[in-house]
């Protein structure tokens, strides 16, 4: 029997390897989805998707509320819902700082099966389509000019009022903001050297323009032009020997979304 | 040693076997769960046994790397320790046993003496963790330390290819006999020499033991492929008294590859191939207080006088090796959260002929084992079933004059487990299994020795 076995099910194992993977790609299944969401991501963001699981009463930021469909790390306009890639991207890198894990590890074909079943739990996705993703231009050297405009569109637009001046985060309103559920919400300390979405300069050019959807932090897209933009990414990066920096600018440094 | 008092305490140990399989066990570590909020159902395809996110998280070093692994950045009251325990039935019956009264059967059953796990493991700072098991606590009032070790990681240019680990670990085979999802009975492959005919010279290797000595590994981002060397004194054997005069006291090797891939379609959700091989070292003379090479351990101590007899340790000599090394095939079958997930490994072993008194030549054997885990898809994952089959076949008896078959062995394991509760604090399950073991010509007047076992129990942490 044992010699049968270690010639058989070796051949039994290729036999299985060849025919099961013939099949056609399909989109995500949401089935599958369930399971998936039911092993990983219940404890936070609850059965009901409502963003409260058995552990959200512990954390700060609190789990996404899906039902709504507001999601703050997108590509889309604000206001928006999200790609699925945009979706994805935050399970492969996680979200610095928070207890949003990467998930990497799960593969592209479960990654997109958990995405499917997250879209049931708002309407908003059965009913609209996401937005065209923004267009970012090519980023600009990173040089000591562009640092110091940065700085000056950092007053002019008045981020210190949340960063505050030192962007710490603990500008004057910074112990007043909810966000959209009304959770008190803490200013990102932006010299962590860390961005929760990713560190790439288009990860931060994103927020200003995409705005977090659901929080206090706004879309600038119809008050910041592209060159304001990339210089305030500029000086948010010479806050800190953690964020990569594009000294040459075009594509963006080696590294970026990864956690 | 008689054959027949050898059986009975080979089947004596395999019952102390059980006990000490179900206390010894890292299995699944809830202060991980609590630390990060996520459920054991995270790490763990059927818990204890890890999934691919499980792996990961272990080959990193117990971190998610985003900014919450470090201590300072958890609740104050956060202790990265973790009890399990499991109270359980169980029926053990085994054939062919010399007694005075004549060949018997004997069984026996109860509520067992159950022993605990002390769980500790965590991140001490960025890219240095830590793992510290004592177990024993049972009514023997036994307590020892089954694993523990630091762990460094990136310790080269920030990568994943080079960690190291220094301390008691586990090393990393094919399947892991500390994290197991059958109880009942070990893997074969792993701790299996022929011979059980003869007295053994050196001390039995086995290979599912925590190790004392280093661990090199690497791995890429998502531990699709991964490399583990280490470097050890097999069996704790640092401070024995036959401990030899070599940087390393029974200098002993292990090397384990994995690949796995990951169709984008289609019902094979992932499969895996690995290699894997152990090579071991033991001592086989020693310097005494007063024997003189013409005078034998076991008679010296009457001819010489009282002490003679003991072994000076770090002076153990003429190293006799015993290897074991095999493949690995494993495939996912449907989604691969809830897969059908079979594992079959094939491993030969060899013993050196001086590793045994009195024996002829090297023994040398064969064995495997095929194991199934099905995780049901049904909503929350509660059910596993599993299922394995270990074989043995020597290839050749250290004794000419042994049967070709002697200490073969079939063995079969099968139980479903049900996970009552798993949240970020606790989990507990029921567990059922039977198993069943047939080992070739070691009972009374050579025969057959079959052991039953039924286990029932309740396995929780918390």
């Amino acid at each position: 029997m044992s010699t049968r076995i270690a010639t058989v099910f070796p051949a039994l194992v290729t036999l299985l390897i060849v025919a099961g993977t013939s099949h056609a790609q399909s989109a995500g299944d949401v089935y599958n989805g369930k399971l998936i969401y039911q092993r990983y991501c219940l404890s936070c963001h609850g059965e009901k998707g409502n963003g409260q699981g058995e552990f959200a009463e512990w954390i700060s930021p609190k789990p996404r509320d899906y039902r709504q469909g507001t999601f703050k790390w997108r590509s889309t306009p604000s206001g928006s819902l999200p790609t699925d890639a945009d979706l994805e991207r935050v399970l492969i890198n996680g979200l610095y700082g928070t207890y949003m894990p990467s998930w990497n590890a799960l593969g592209h074909r479960q990654r997109l099966d958990v995405i499917a079943y997250i879209k049931t739990f708002s309407p908003r996705f059965a009913a609209e389509k996401p937005q065209a993703p923004i267009a970012i231009p090519p980023e600009p050297p990173y040089t000591t000019e562009s640092v110091t405009r940065g700085a000056a569109a950092y007053k002019k637009f008045n981020c210190a009022q949340c960063h505050g001046d030192a962007a710490q985060g603990d500008g004057p309103s910074a112990h007043e903001l909810k966000d959209d559920w009304g959770n008190p919400i803490v200013p990102y300390d932006l010299t962590q050297g860390h961005v929760k979405c990713g560190n790439g300069g288009n990860d931060i050019y994103r927020v200003f323009i995409a705005g977090l959807s659901g929080t206090p932090m706004p879309s600038f897209a119809d008050s910041v032009s592209p060159a304001e933009a990339w210089d305030l990414v500029h000086f948010i990066q010479s806050l800190s020997p953690g964020y990569a920096k594009n000294l040459t600018g075009g594509a963006a440094p080696s590294g970026e979304g990864t956690p | 040693m008689s054959k027949r008092l050898l059986s009975l305490l080979l089947r004596i140990g395999l019952c102390a076997g059980l006990s000490l399989a179900l206390a010894a066990p890292s299995s699944a570590i809830p202060a991980f769960a609590r630390k990060y909020g996520l459920r054991c159902t995270t790490c763990h395809e059927s818990w204890p046994v890890l999934n691919d996110f499980g792996r990961n998280f272990r080959d990193n070093g117990y971190q998610l790397r985003l900014g919450k692994d470090d201590v300072v950045t958890a609740e104050p009251a956060y202790w990265p320790v973790s009890v399990h325990i499991t109270p359980s039935y169980e029926y053990t019956r085994v054939t062919n046993q010399q007694t005075d009264q004549g060949t018997k059967t004997l069984s026996s059953g109860g509520v067992t003496d159950a022993a605990i796990d002390l769980l500790m493991a965590g991140v001490l700072t960025k890219n240095i963790s830590f793992l510290v098991v004592p177990t024993g606590f049972a009514s023997d009032g036994n307590v020892h330390l089954e694993s523990y070790w630091a762990d460094f990681s990136r310790l080269i240019g920030n990568s994943d290819w080079f960690n190291v680990r220094v301390g008691k670990h586990e090393v990393d085979l094919p399947a892991s006999p500390h994290r197991p999802i059958s109880f009942a009975f070990g893997y074969l492959v792993y701790g299996y020499h022929p011979g059980p005919d003869l007295p053994s010279a050196g001390a039995a290797f086995d290979l599912g033991s925590n190790q004392l000595g280093f661990e090199i590994s690497g791995h890429d981002q998502t531990s699709m492929t991964r490399y583990n060397v280490s470097i050890f004194s097999a069996n704790n054997d640092s401070d024995s008294s036959t401990s030899s005069a070599h940087g390393l006291s029974s200098p002993s090797f292990y090397g384990h590859v994995e690949k796995y891939f990951r169709p984008s379609s289609g019902f094979v959700s992932q499969y895996a191939f690995g290699l894997w091989g152990a090579y071991a070292n033991y001592p086989t003379t020693t310097y005494t207080l007063g024997c003189t090479p013409q005078y034998s351990l076991a008679t010296c101590s009457q001819i010489v006088g009282p002490g003679s007899d003991t072994q000076i340790p770090g002076t153990g000599g003429n190293l006799q090796s015993t290897s074991r090394y095999g493949t690995e095939a494993q495939v996912w079958l449907g989604q691969l959260v809830a897969p059908l997930h079979l594992n079959f490994v094939y491993a030969r072993g060899s013993d050196s002929k001086n590793l045994y008194l009195g024996a002829d030549r090297a023994g040398t054997w064969q064995g495997g084992f095929l194991e199934a885990i099905w995780v049901p898809s049904v909503e929350l994952l509660h059910w596993s079933v599993f299922g394995r089959y270990d074989f043995i076949r020597n290839r050749q008896q250290p004794l000419v004059s042994s049967p070709s078959d002697l200490g073969n062995q079939n063995q079969i394991s099968a139980g479903v487990r049900y996970t009552i509760a798993y949240t970020n604090r606790d989990e507990v399950a029921l567990h059922a299994e039977y198993a069943t073991n047939t080992e070739r010509g070691i009972g009374f007047n050579g025969s057959d020795v079959k052991t039953n076992v039924v286990f029932l129990g309740v396995d929780f942490l918390y």
